[in-house]
């Protein structure tokens, strides 16, 4: 009797014990035939994630995020108060416009690849327009509003190193002393290198700020290697030397230490607090990073790397290192660490598409789901590419509205031209060298700024930095060098020999590459002016080569993935993917699924013949 | 964002005294109680105690981690518990147990680890500038504390008990057994998909007891008297639960834009598996006090009835392991449905529960008082969540001769 009834208790248990197992964060999958038929099949297999990364990424975090920016751009521009940007519409409208626009340069290969998409994931076609657009448009926007932000918040007028124009030494490695402009920087330029060598300990250091709202000596920050000054500290002095501008005098509490390097960090807020959209702020200037020496550290300005900032207020950047030649143990290699918008939702909807089109070559693309390409890939050819972006106001979008100029009442934010994903897509489709698919880069416009290294099986290694050009500064917004191209001062741009290169994400040639313009009140200006990513990227490209230049023995593929993880390169919030590509193996590793990405172990995926 | 709650708690099943007891033939039994349950953490799967939500990172769109939200959300529940029971036969009772969720207070508790530098505020996020924002984007600030008094039906529970026919070692020993059966009517409700802090009270969400339970159980008196009454008794019970799949709806984000905002992805609709239940019971009932006993209108004038009564006092423990199997979430993501299931994996519930009983029966007044209090934190469990019940009662017993 008891016997009986245990049975089909047992049974039942069996039956409901499944344990749930977790389902993979990264997918690959192979498509294969036409433009449309790939698109379908990846619509397909992954329509529950892409759906999943459309309303995660976008209706739950982007739209809305955007959609704060509604009432400052309708004070500019007054066609985002009509009804069709109200009631929630405006960020997706304002996207969809844009992709609408960029949609003609798509070609019909990859408009074909957007409704396979859509159809197989149940996305409406503009739904997935959108879903392939929207970094570069977002990139573009978020740029401009970064720029009217930092325009609102206090400038830095000028930066003096006090007693540097006397002390009978060469403190900017110009070869003379004590000229009259020797020690400071009046108007102030951001500087990519030291801005001072050779001081003296007990150099003072002097700042001003000027806004029209007031400088607030309350917000003023003055960080000193690990030693921070505010308001109050006894080594800072304030002085109101006219309405709107505040001078600031740090004088060091001690001598500073002798043939050292000493990284000071600046940063003030106004007095004007915003209140919508929240939470209530004053507009920050953006750290703003001055780097010296001190006497006896015997170093050229150029010659100083910028050590890593602890203070938690800094990430790192995406950047990519190629190497080839002595500097490649066995074959060309090119790594990839990219950070950008991971929102807790990106990483969970990676996925390696191998592409094997009807025509063409073969192709692997490190990207997420419902998106046709990545920003890191390698074809069959041997050719591999991967672009990090480089802020700029020379975008389409500023372009946009430099064309509707005369009639700001019906203008709009409109961008224009290739996404960079497109771009890389373009690139291993068409290219079977590095000169090939640098050409490729150059042949269309992008819609924002972006540095696209790329690398062949031969040893071909690239990097060509792109703009929009919207100033027509008469390069066609295409800027590229490789390992042995050298700058005015017979110094490599970004290479420690003829065999590696190191791509950050600002620009290295295109310094200059925005120009000084009023447009209807905004300053538009040069990345290094304003972009949050220029200091940060010239600490990750410092930071990278330090590692690179210690490695004496050729570099290898794992070697690469472990300067991928190293934490100190590694953006703990945004990381999307790491990525080493082995391009003579045809080998594509990456890291992704996680945050960060590298946090999990790389995982190779050989692209067939 | 996801939503802060999905909240668990614990009613008592259809409630019979010991093991094994079943009402004369011709008695009914009116039950009404009172039970306050509290919930504050739940089981990891290595027996910790977590919040009953996991922690929630926020991050800006490019702006890295604007900080951890984390939850230690404190859960009081009131019911009014009636149940009516009915001797069929000396063997047979049936009984009905009508549940209702009088109030329900839910305490958030939030707090906040502050994230990454935000340039652009010139500071970390902090709570208020998080809330702030999210404001900012249309999702409003989820309460510190919800009460909800508003009278809902849980599911009602239809139960009958057999006692087993006995064989004659087992009347010779003091020995009895039975079984029960348990079907729950889907009365209750599901929790609301748009509303950030909801509660449901379908037998599932509050974690009470199968929609399907099959019972055998087991009793052995000891010290019995003249009069059949026991001074010492030792139950056990073994039971199945079963859970049938129930179809939720996915949320739209019409309230909380940024939290309930699943069903593009998820579904319109989508199911729950819950996973059933193996459990079994060991009790003991001790009579410390009979009571004076008197002839009355209760027993029918008999005194010799009156002996037979139940006693004064009972005070009685038992221990209850459940072992609860993989809840399945089947919706269109599978990301989605793991991102629950990884809290409701293959666990154990340790329940105690310690009754005192009040007979007045003797006395020649139909009335029994109760108060039990039911722990799930002596033993940690693994992937449920511990609810802590207060029950008090009055059962009043009558008899149609």
């Amino acid at each position: 009797m008891r016997l009986l009834l245990l049975l089909p208790v047992l049974s039942l248990a069996t039956l409901a014990c499944a344990p749930a197992t977790p389902p993979p964060t990264r997918e690959t999958i192979v498509v294969t035939g036409s433009a449309y038929d790939r698109g379908l099949q990846h619509g397909t297999a992954l329509r529950s994630k892409i759906r999943s990364f459309y309303t995660t990424l976008l209706n739950n975090s982007l739209y809305p995020f955007l959609s704060r920016e509604q009432p400052d751009i309708a004070g500019l521009l007054k066609e985002y108060d009509s009804d069709r940007y109200k009631e929630g519409r405006f960020a997706f409208e304002l996207l969809l416009d844009s992709a609408k626009s960029i949609e003609r340069d798509l070609g019909r290969a990859g408009r074909d690849e957007l409704r396979g998409i859509a159809e197989g994931s149940g996305l409406t076609y503009e739904q997935a327009l959108v879903l392939n657009t929207f970094v570069d448009t977002t990139l573009a926007v978020r740029g401009i509003g970064l720029a009217i932000r930092q325009g609102r918040a206090p400038v830095i007028e000028s930066v003096e190193f006090l007693g540097a124009g006397a002390d009978q030494v060469d403190n900017d490695g110009d070869g003379s002393s004590d000229e009259t402009d020797e020690g400071v920087f009046r108007p102030y330029d951001p500087p990519f290198f030291a801005a001072a060598v050779e001081l003296d300990v007990r150099t003072r250091l002097r700042v001003v700020f000027s806004d029209a709202d007031g400088v607030e000596p309350q917000t003023v920050r003055v960080r000193v290697n690990e030693a921070l000054y505010l308001h109050g500290d006894p080594s800072l002095e304030f002085v109101d030397l006219s309405p709107g501008r505040l001078q600031v005098t740090w004088t060091p509490p001690e001598p500073l230490p002798l043939a050292s390097q000493i990284t000071f960090v600046l940063s003030a807020g106004d007095t004007r607090i915003i209140e919508i959209p929240g939470p209530p702020r004053a507009s920050f200037r953006r750290d703003e990073e001055l780097l010296v020496t001190t006497r006896g550290a015997g170093l050229h300005p150029r010659d100083i790397s910028r050590p890593p900032l602890t203070d938690n207020r800094t990430r790192p950047p995406p950047f990519a290192v190629g190497v080839k030649g002595a500097r490649a143990a066995s074959g060309p290699l090119l790594a990839h660490s990219f950070a950008l918008l991971d929102a807790n939702t990106a990483h969970k909807h990676t996925v390696v598409v191998e592409h094997r089109p009807d025509n063409g070559p073969p192709y692997l693309t490190v990207g997420w789901a419902g998106i046709v390409y990545g920003l890191s890939g390698l074809n069959s050819r041997g050719v591999g590419v991967a672009c990090n972006p480089s802020d700029t106001l020379d975008n389409s979008v500023v372009g946009s509205v430099l064309s509707q100029a005369a009639d700001l009442s019906k203008a709009k934010l409109l961008a224009s031209g290739l996404p960079a994903g497109f771009l890389v897509k373009r690139v291993l489709e068409r290219a079977g060298t590095a000169a090939e698919g640098a050409a490729v880069l150059a042949e269309d416009s992008p819609v924002y700024g972006w540095n696209c290294t790329v690398a062949d099986d031969q040893g071909g290694l690239e990097v060509v930095e792109l703009d929009s050009d919207a100033f027509k500064q008469g390069q066609g917004g295409v800027y590229g060098y490789g390992p042995t191209d050298r700058d005015a001062t017979m110094r490599r741009f970004s290479s420690l020999t003829d065999d590696d290169l190191i791509v950050g994400s600002s620009y290295t040639r295109n310094r200059d590459d925005s120009i000084f313009l009023n447009l209807a009140g905004q300053r538009v200006v040069p990345q290094r002016y304003w972009s949050g990513f220029f200091f940060r990227s010239r600490r990750v490209i410092d930071n990278v080569t330090r590692r690179l230049q210690a490695r004496a023995e050729p570099v290898d593929v794992p070697w690469l993935e472990g300067l991928l993880a190293e934490p100190e390169v590694v953006d703990r919030s945004d990381s999307m993917n790491a990525v080493v590509l082995d391009l003579r193996a045809r080998t594509v590793h990456s890291a992704m699924g996680a945050v960060p990405a590298p946090s999990v172990p790389f995982v190779a995926t050989e692209l067939r013949p | 964002m996801r939503r802060l709650f999905f909240l668990v708690t614990l009613v008592p099943a259809l409630a019979f005294a010991m093991e094994t007891q079943v009402l004369p033939q011709g008695a009914i039994m009116l039950d009404v109680g009172y039970l306050r349950t509290s919930l504050d953490k739940q089981w990891s799967g290595e027996r910790k105690p977590l919040a009953l939500i996991d922690e929630l990172p926020r991050y800006e769109p490019g702006g890295g981690l604007q900080g951890i939200l984390r939850a230690r959300p404190v859960a009081e529940f009131d019911f009014l518990l009636v149940q009516a029971l009915y001797g069929v036969t000396d063997s047979l009772s049936v009984g009905v147990n009508v549940p209702i969720l009088m109030r329900s207070t839910i305490s958030t508790n939030l707090s906040w680890q502050p994230g990454d530098y935000q340039p652009q505020l010139g500071r970390s996020y902090s709570l208020e500038d998080f809330w702030s924002w999210a404001e900012s984007m249309g999702q409003p600030r989820v309460a510190d504390r919800a009460v909800d008094s508003r009278f809902r039906l849980a599911d009602i529970v239809l139960g009958a008990k057999y006692l087993l026919p006995r064989f004659e070692w087992m009347k010779a020993n003091a020995f009895r057994w039975s079984a029960q059966l348990n079907v729950a009517l889907p009365t209750g409700t599901n929790a609301d998909p748009e509303e950030a802090v909801s509660v449901g009270t379908n037998l599932w969400e509050l974690h009470a007891a199968g929609d399907v339970e099959l019972h055998l159980a087991a009793d052995k008196h000891f010290f019995v008297d003249e009069h059949g009454v026991y001074r010492l008794n030792i139950g056990a019970d073994v039971f199945y639960a079963f859970f049938r799949p129930r179809q939720y709806q996915g949320g739209r984000g019409l309230k909380n834009p940024l939290l309930n905002n699943n069903a593009f992805y998820v579904g319109d609709t989508y199911w729950i598996d819950p996973g059933d239940w193996l459990a079994g019971t060991l009790s003991i009932d001790v009579v410390p006090f009979l009571g004076p006993t008197r002839a009355s209108i209760v027993s029918g004038g008999s005194l010799e009835k009156a002996h037979a009564l139940p006693p004064m006092l009972t005070l009685s423990a038992s221990y209850t392991y459940v072992g609860t199997f993989q809840s399945d979430w089947q919706s269109a993501s599978k990301l989605w449905d793991w991102d629950r299931e990884k809290l409701w994996q293959a666990g154990e519930k340790n329940v105690f529960r310690f009754t005192g009983t009040i007979s007045l029966l003797r006395l020649g007044v139909p009335l029994q008082l109760y108060a039990s209090y039911r722990s799930q934190d002596i033993i940690p469990g693994r992937y449920t969540r511990p609810a802590n019940v207060f029950t008090g009662g009055v059962r009043a017993v009558m008899k149609f001769w």
